[in-house]
């Protein structure tokens, strides 16, 4: 069984079509990467598997369960509550582009935050799961640390971390090293390739075209909000079937 | 030279209204704080009718001065059958006075705190009451005690409107004292001094709330 599900999803801003009918699935510890241009839609989608954004129509399942829609008795779509979809939430970790930590915590006060206050688990054990995951993104002496005193990698693998405390069932990645500086890419996406060996089901929105064919096991290419291509990496980057998709490579390779 | 002894003579009377004043800027200070905190709050986060309430006020109170609320909260309270003492009242209006400002502090502190700050909280599973809490207040508070203090300071200053209808309080004090002695120099460069003393422990415990508050933002981004 999948353990990401997405039918015919649609969304709209006003009067722009952002996404207009996104089909597919993703394993469990499977790692897609999604590329594109930018207002292809692969952010907005990305957003709207964990109902960060509402999509419009459609259905987003993860391991089996019905995330942002609940069809009633009559099979019409109900929006969840805020209580469903929050703990649905729970098991989709989500890495923004800007970082976004809490400026006014320290790195582990970050971690566990929600794991105490949401799931209401032992102090203890929350506290000794999120220094063994700093531990684990090589920032275990940052702990008591201030997100402002890290530099953007760091944070960025806080977030990372923070994430994960959730013990997520799927990690949602959104672009996590277009705010970095090139210097500091590489121990970001080498966090990310760590996380994927150890068998997370993962979706990666990317710009980093060598790393999606690295640590992708399919890649999607959208444009105007529609996948365009679909496959093994090696099928779409040697071998691009449409001319979008050869056009997108060739501008990326500049 | 300016004969400071009518100030000194004068002392014991001018010290029981500042005491007055100080009372009554405590009164504005808290009372006004709490209530502009709750109204800051629901201006910025709760339902559009709600919102729309706030700001009606905000802009009502915020929109005529100070002196002309003081007459109407005298004068015009009783009216609506409300039986309080003068000082009752302008404490009343001092209140609604400042929580109109604290409010827009509260408020815009409130909104500058970063979307994204929602959206990796939510995305975590947390949801209003905790997001409100752990996420946007304690940003929101740092981010509005610098205004927040000096409009405390604002508000032991703007009690001595309180005077205009006949409360007694320093400034008031100080009118008598200048009437029975002649002597409005010295008097009120000592009663200036009365207010200093009440302002500037104020303005201190500013920075010390702001150096408390100020972990994790030692250096912005």
């Amino acid at each position: 069984m999948s353990m990401i599900r997405v039918r015919q999803l649609e969304k709209r801003f006003g009067a722009t079509h952002v996404l207009k009918g996104i089909d597919f699935e993703v394993a469990a510890g499977e790692v897609l990467v999604v590329i594109g241009p930018s207002g292809s839609g692969k952010s907005t989608m990305l957003r709207c598997l964990n109902f960060i954004e509402e999509y419009d129509s459609g259905e987003v399942w993860i391991d089996g369960t019905p995330l942002g829609y609940r069809k009633d008795g009559n099979g019409v779509p109900k929006r969840q509550n805020e209580r469903e979809i929050a703990r649905m939430r729970t098991r989709v970790g989500m890495v923004f582009q800007s970082f976004n930590l809490f400026p006014h915590r320290t790195v582990l006060q970050n971690l566990m935050m929600a794991p105490l206050h949401v799931k209401g688990e032992p102090k203890d054990e929350v506290r000794a799961r999120s220094l063994e995951l700093l531990d684990k993104v090589g920032l275990g002496a940052f702990a008591g640390s201030y997100p402002s005193r890290l530099s953007g990698g760091q944070q960025q693998r806080v977030a990372i971390a923070r994430a994960l405390a959730m013990r997520p069932q799927v990690m949602l990645f959104d672009e996590v090293t277009s705010a970095l500086d090139p210097e500091l890419v590489g121990e970001v996406l080498g966090t990310m390739k760590q996380l994927a060996e150890a068998g997370m089901t993962m979706i990666i929105v990317t710009h980093e075209m060598a790393f999606a064919r690295e640590v992708g096991d399919r890649i999607m290419f959208m444009d105007a909000g529609r996948i365009v291509e679909h496959g093994r990496p090696e099928e779409l980057f040697d071998h691009p079937r449409t001319e979008r998709l050869s056009q997108f490579l060739l501008r990326s390779r500049r | 030279m300016v004969p400071f002894d009518v100030f000194f003579a004068n002392l014991p009377y001018l010290l029981r209204g500042a005491l007055v004043t100080l009372q009554i800027g405590a009164i504005g200070v808290v009372g006004g704080t709490l209530a502009g905190f709750a109204l800051g709050v629901a201006g910025a986060m709760a339902g559009r009718a709600v919102r729309a309430l706030v700001a009606v006020y905000v802009f009502i109170v915020r929109g005529v001065p100070i002196l002309v609320w003081m007459f109407m909260g005298y004068f015009g309270l009783p009216l609506l059958g409300a039986r309080l003492g003068g000082f009752l009242a302008v404490n009343i209006v001092l209140v609604a006075y400042t929580a109109a400002f604290v409010c827009e502090i509260v408020r815009g502190a409130i909104l500058a705190v970063p979307r994204g700050q929602i959206e990796a909280a939510r995305s975590l599973g947390m949801t209003g009451g905790g997001i409100l809490r752990l996420v946007i207040l304690p940003q929101a508070v740092r981010e509005s005690l610098p205004p927040l203090v000096n409009n405390s300071v604002m508000i032991v200053k703007q009690s001595a409107y309180v005077s205009i209808v006949g409360v007694w309080e320093l400034s008031y004090a100080a009118r008598e004292v200048v009437e029975r002695t002649m002597a409005p120099f010295s008097i009120f460069i000592g009663v200036m001094f009365l207010y200093f003393l009440i302002c500037y422990p104020i303005a201190m415990s500013a920075q010390c709330l702001e150096k408390r508050y100020a972990r994790g933002h030692a250096q912005k981004e």
